[in-house]
Order: structure tokens, then sequence, then C-alpha cells
């Protein structure tokens, strides 16, 4: 079923995406505390409560343990928190509640399905080796690891990346619903990468 | 000795020739078992219908879905600023959408029931939208004190232009799959519109499928075995000619 009206076109906070069908997205940018943003410490975690530990892998920032699913924008962060944007897409119907890194929505996830997560990073991750790839990257079928997920859910695969776009720090999470159809969803999660447009 | 070399050879010879009609006859019976089954492309019939009375025998068949009208996606931002693009059309799932407002009573015991999410009996794989209007003319911190936590709000005076809502409370049901809306109305609390979203969910589903009685079955079986002896298939045009044509046919002396 195709729809004939245009696809719509999420955008805000420097990132912007035209949907194709199936797929929607939210954008936000968490609310901190006043008391949030006064204190440098922490200031080089993304623009999110964090839900939970890192994501995949073991190379993400530390980031404050947290519960899961984490609350919503909305909610206050800790003392010293910075937030950052953090854009979320999916084929399937995105929950209300969701962590940074897709808690409370990949849990719903089936076969076909594919959640995005791109969340930037504070200035000061600028130049470090961890940012240092140049650019969102397209992904492989290989690339992808059931234990690549921030929390393993049997049957899915996940993927995690970061890298500099437009002077922007960044991580990239994709999370497949099924990592046997590891082929045919990579180029699906490459065919929204080509619309993700990021400002400097 | 000699005898018997010429004896078997002529035998041989006969039996080759036996095999070679055989095969030969098999090719034929080939040949045509493939010219019968139209060169091996599928057979162009003419265009599928039925009778007025005779619904249309498609499995997703959708009762009435011609004379709904199209969905929209949805599109504006929820109560802490988060900016959102949610799909209604060309989904897998339905979608009800609660146009409500902080402003209005009746919309009073909506807030109420989302609350309490035993008494929201949406069929399986449905999802829950509450749409407000947009933040110039809504108070998202009004609304925020009346929306319990972990409810999909989107603020959208867009939403409420496209889908041309009257006014609040109201509902819509939409149909994922066909991106049509299947139900709308207002109430006083989902419990009471809960009869709506039942029937658009159950008016959605495909036609019932009943076992065919075997008398029925050996009928129908008889007269596509006449049909077919007399030179009649599935695709010939005599079997589509007007209902008036073939009645004034019968009527001639």
């Amino acid at each position: 079923m195709t729809s004939l009206v245009p696809a719509p076109k999420l955008a805000g906070h420097g990132f912007a995406v035209q949907l194709p069908p199936r797929w929607e997205g939210r954008i936000y940018r968490r609310a901190v505390s006043s008391a949030a943003g006064s204190s440098a410490a922490g200031s080089s975690a993304a623009g999110s409560s964090a839900a939970g530990s890192s994501a995949a892998g073991s190379s993400a920032l530390p980031r404050t343990p947290g519960r899961h699913p984490a609350p919503l924008p909305g909610t206050s962060g800790w003392i010293g928190e910075r937030a950052f944007p953090v854009l979320h897409l999916a084929n399937f119907a995105l929950p209300a509640s969701r962590g940074d890194y897709g808690s409370g929505a990949v849990e719903a996830m089936t076969a076909g399905h594919i959640f995005i997560a791109l969340l930037e990073f504070g200035e000061d991750c600028l130049g470090s080796a961890l940012f240092e790839p140049a650019g969102l990257p397209r992904v492989r079928a290989q690339q992808f690891n059931p234990n690549g997920l921030q929390r393993r859910i049997a049957g899915q695969s996940g993927f995690q990346h970061f890298c500099t776009e437009n002077g922007r720090p960044m991580c990239l999470y994709v999370v497949l619903g099924s990592h046997r159809q590891a082929r045919a969803l990579a180029g699906e999660v490459n065919a929204l990468l080509d619309r993700i447009e990021v400002a400097r | 000795m000699i005898a018997l070399v010429v004896l078997d050879t002529v035998l041989v010879l006969v039996l080759a020739v036996l095999v070679a009609g055989l095969l030969r006859g098999y090719a034929t019976v080939l040949n045509r078992l493939h010219q019968l089954d139209s060169g091996g492309a599928p057979a162009a019939g003419p265009p599928f219908q039925t009778v007025a009375s005779v619904p249309e025998p498609d499995a997703h068949r959708i009762q009435g879905r011609q004379e709904w009208a199209p969905a929209h996606d949805v599109a504006g931002v929820s109560l802490h600023g988060e900016i959102v693009s949610a799909r209604t059309v060309g989904v897998e799932h339905d979608t009800v959408l609660a146009f409500l407002s902080s402003t209005c009573e009746g919309c009073t015991g909506f807030w109420h029931e989302l609350a309490q999410p035993e008494v929201l009996a949406f069929p399986d794989g449905t999802r829950l939208l509450v749409v407000t209007k947009g933040p110039e003319a809504e108070s998202p911190p009004a609304l925020a004190e009346l929306c319990p936590p972990g409810v999909d709000v989107v603020m959208s005076s867009e939403a409420w232009t496209e889908f041309e809502v009257p006014g609040s409370p109201y509902v819509v049901i939409t149909d994922g799959r066909t991106g049509r809306i299947k139900g709308e109305g207002s109430g006083t609390s989902f419990s009471q519109i809960g009869g709506l979203i039942q029937q658009a969910t159950q008016d959605s589903q495909p036609l019932k499928r009943f076992a065919k009685p075997p008398a029925d079955r050996e009928r129908e079986e008889d007269v596509d075995r006449v049909l077919l002896r007399a030179g009649i298939g599935p695709s010939d045009p005599s079997l589509y000619q007007p209902a008036v044509t073939r009645a004034a046919e019968l009527d001639e002396p």
C-alpha cells in the first residue's frame, strides 16, 4: 500500500530526513534540570540520559547507569549533564517512551523491523580517536552482530559506529529485527542513511 | 547358426520399431498437453468479474473500503518538544487517533481512562495516538498535567485539519493497510466508543469462509465437467454475456 501524498520530512535540531514509506521518526533533545549543564563533568556524554550504559560493544563513552526504558525528554538528567539532539528512525510504530538507544522500542520489533538511532555528542569529543571517522557510514550485513546490542534480544543484531559528520560528533546505532535477514535489511538501512542530512 | 542370427536381428529391428512408436506416441501426447496448456503461457482470460450480488473472492477484501475517506500521517511535536512523524498510512497496524483538548469538559473521561490501561481494550496491534492542537492553540503544561506518563501525545493542528475533526473529543480509527479511515465518532470515554472501535475492526476482517456442502461441490463439479465437455472453459466469453442479453435469448421462440 503506498500513499499518494508526498513523503513526510522530519526536520529539527540540525537533522533532516525524507522518510520513505512505512518509516517514521522522532527528533528530540532531552530537557535537563537547571542544575544540569552547570558542570563540565560528564559533558562528553551524548544528549541523553542514556538508556543504560554504553550501547552496543564496549567502545561507547561512559554513561550514567539507568533503568529501562529510560524516561523520555522532559525529565531531567544528572547534575552536569548536557543534552544533545537524538534522531530515532524506525519502520515500525515507535512508542512514546524510549531510551536513547531504543530501549522500550526494540522489544516490540519483529523480523523485518529496523531501528536507527543517531546521537550527537559534545564538542569536547571532536578530534578524539573514537570520533575520528568522517561522515556517516554505510553498513554491511557482516558488521551486524547479536552481541552488538545494548541488551541482547533473541534473533536481533546490532551495529554501532562513532564518527564526525559536518563537525558534529555522532554515534550511529542500528538494530535489526532479524540477524538472519541482515543482508536484506542492511540495504534498507543504507537507503535511510542516504536520506539523513546533518547540518553543520 | 545363420538362421538364429538373422532371427535375432529381425527381433531387434521389430523391438526398435515398437520403442520408436511408443516414444513418438508419448511425444504426441506431451505436445497436445502443451497446446492445451496455452503453450506454457498463462491463459489470458477476460478480466475477473462477478455478478453484482456476489462478493469478490479476495481474502483481503474489506467491506466498504471505497467509501472510506483517506487517512493521513500525523506530524507534530510531543508535550516535551519532541519532533514527531507518526505513520498511519501504509503500515501493518491500525491506529486509534483520539483528538482531545485540555479545555473541553467532554474530554475528561478520555484523560481519566488513559491512566487506566486495563480499560483501554483496543485490538491487538492497534496503536493509540492522542492528538491535540498545536502549541499555538494548546497549553503543553496543562496537557502534561492531564496526560498520564507513557501516553503518546502529538500536538498537531495540521492533523485536526486533515482529518476534518469537528471538535473534541473525537476519535478516528485508521486502517494501516488501506490507508483509509474505517471509523470515526465522538463519545464521553474510550469505554463508550469501544463499540465503534470493535465494529471498525471487525469490518476490516476478511470475510469468513465456510466449508461448502458436499452436495453443492459435487453439483458444481458436474456443471464444470459438462461445460468443459462442450468446449466451454473458464475464459469462454459466452460465460460473461450481460444478463439482459441472455434473458432475451432465452425468451426468443
